[in-house]
């Protein structure tokens, strides 16, 4: 192949890249529905696969248990579409089906929430105040005060893993990771400075 | 029942005015001919990153005007911003805003200008003026959206018509 049209090629794919929505997943009635009738019984199941990672307190792999179902739903679809990347992630979720990823935020949505050791106040204001001086909204209007997540599908960051908030915060920085919609987390995370971003993640790691 | 003769009166008085005020409504409307809005322009709030013209890669000034010379400007109003968070438009031209949102009610207002209207979940609000004076205004959200409502605002700049260009690509990050 010649090169300029190897580089029309990589241009033309970077384009479709740029175009592409950051999910495919639209929660119109009926898939809110859906998410709703997953069976935990059987993401009991299929989950047994993921706690080899999720559930070991030594490994990066985010905790899953509490997390919201459309949360997981949802990342499970972005992984399995290739909207969201991860090696590991986007070879497990490509043999799931619909019902399967529902089952599995069914199961895991109705598992008690992993809960930090609290005691703890945000050094950054950030997560309560906001900055209004860079048009940063505070994490706590979307995620809720406690960091339990809200509705659609903002999830739980309190008594997450804090090497797992950090990557998530500097990934959306620096844009690598791209599932949010209206880049809305890519845009508030690309404020923040990675010490604020250290401090953020330790905050919600141990707010109960 | 013994109701005081001083209390019915007042009572009496109230009941009055209520239906004084709702009879000039009702009057006002048939003489004037007011109608609920019809023809309204709908779209699926729920999948609007989905949708052709508010995908997020269609955002914001549109590199070219409409055939009228009109400037197009799309946003879109999510709990808690209007995106893309920063415009630059041209004093003195007309601009027609397109707005729609992807979750609750939104109101959008520019202080110091007549740009305001709000943002109904499953409507595309259309809105077109004419912004005289350079300058970097607020875009505000109007109607109480969420406990992040305070913080829903953007940033739209106006400048001087011979130094506006026009932007080269659209999307969120414009």
């Amino acid at each position: 192949m010649r090169a300029s049209n190897l580089m029309i090629l990589t241009l033309m794919a970077a384009a479709t890249a740029y175009g592409a929505p950051s999910t495919q997943v639209a929660w119109t009635p009926q898939t809110l529905q859906f998410v709703k009738s997953g069976k935990a019984e059987h993401g009991k199941e299929l989950a047994q696969t993921c706690n080899g990672c999720h559930a070991a307190a030594d490994n990066p792999a985010p905790s899953l248990e509490g997390q919201l179902a459309t949360y997981l739903y949802r990342q499970l679809q972005d992984f399995k579409a290739g909207s969201r990347k991860d090696p590991v992630m986007s070879a497990l979720s490509s043999s799931l089906s619909d019902q399967d990823m529902a089952d599995l935020a069914a199961w895991y949505a109705g598992q008690e929430a992993f809960a930090g050791t609290g005691g703890v106040s945000d050094p950054t204001g950030i997560a309560g105040r906001g900055d209004p001086t860079r048009m940063e909204p505070p994490c706590a209007v979307c995620h809720s005060g406690s960091g339990a997540g809200e509705k659609v599908d903002t999830p739980r960051l309190s008594g997450q893993k804090t090497g797992y908030l950090e990557k998530t915060l500097t990934d959306y920085k620096a844009g690598t990771r791209t599932n949010d919609v209206y880049h809305r987390m890519r845009l508030i995370a690309g404020k923040l400075n990675d010490k604020e971003i250290k401090q953020l993640a330790d905050y919600y790691s141990k707010l109960r | 029942m013994h109701i005081n003769t001083l209390e019915k009166r007042w009572l009496y008085v109230a009941l009055g005015m209520i239906a004084l005020f709702v009879g000039a409504m009702f009057y006002t409307s048939y003489s004037r001919n007011i109608h609920p809005p019809s023809h309204v322009e709908t779209i699926d709030s729920a999948s609007l990153h989905l949708s052709e013209e508010f995908a997020e890669d269609k955002l914001g000034v549109q590199p070219q005007p409409l055939a009228d010379g009109r400037l197009q400007v799309k946003l879109v109003a999510a709990r808690y911003g209007f995106y893309p968070r920063q415009i630059e438009v041209p004093a003195g031209r007309k601009i027609v805003f397109r707005l729609a949102t992807l979750d609750v009610l939104h109101g959008v207002h520019v202080p110091m200008t007549n740009m305001s209207t709000m943002i109904v979940p499953g409507f595309v609000a259309e809105v077109t003026t004419v912004f005289p004076k350079p300058g970097e205004y607020p875009v505000l959200c109007n109607e109480y959206c969420g406990l992040g409502h305070d913080h829903m605002w953007s940033k739209l700049t106006v400048v001087a018509p011979d130094t506006w260009r026009a932007p080269t690509q659209t999307g969120v990050q414009q």
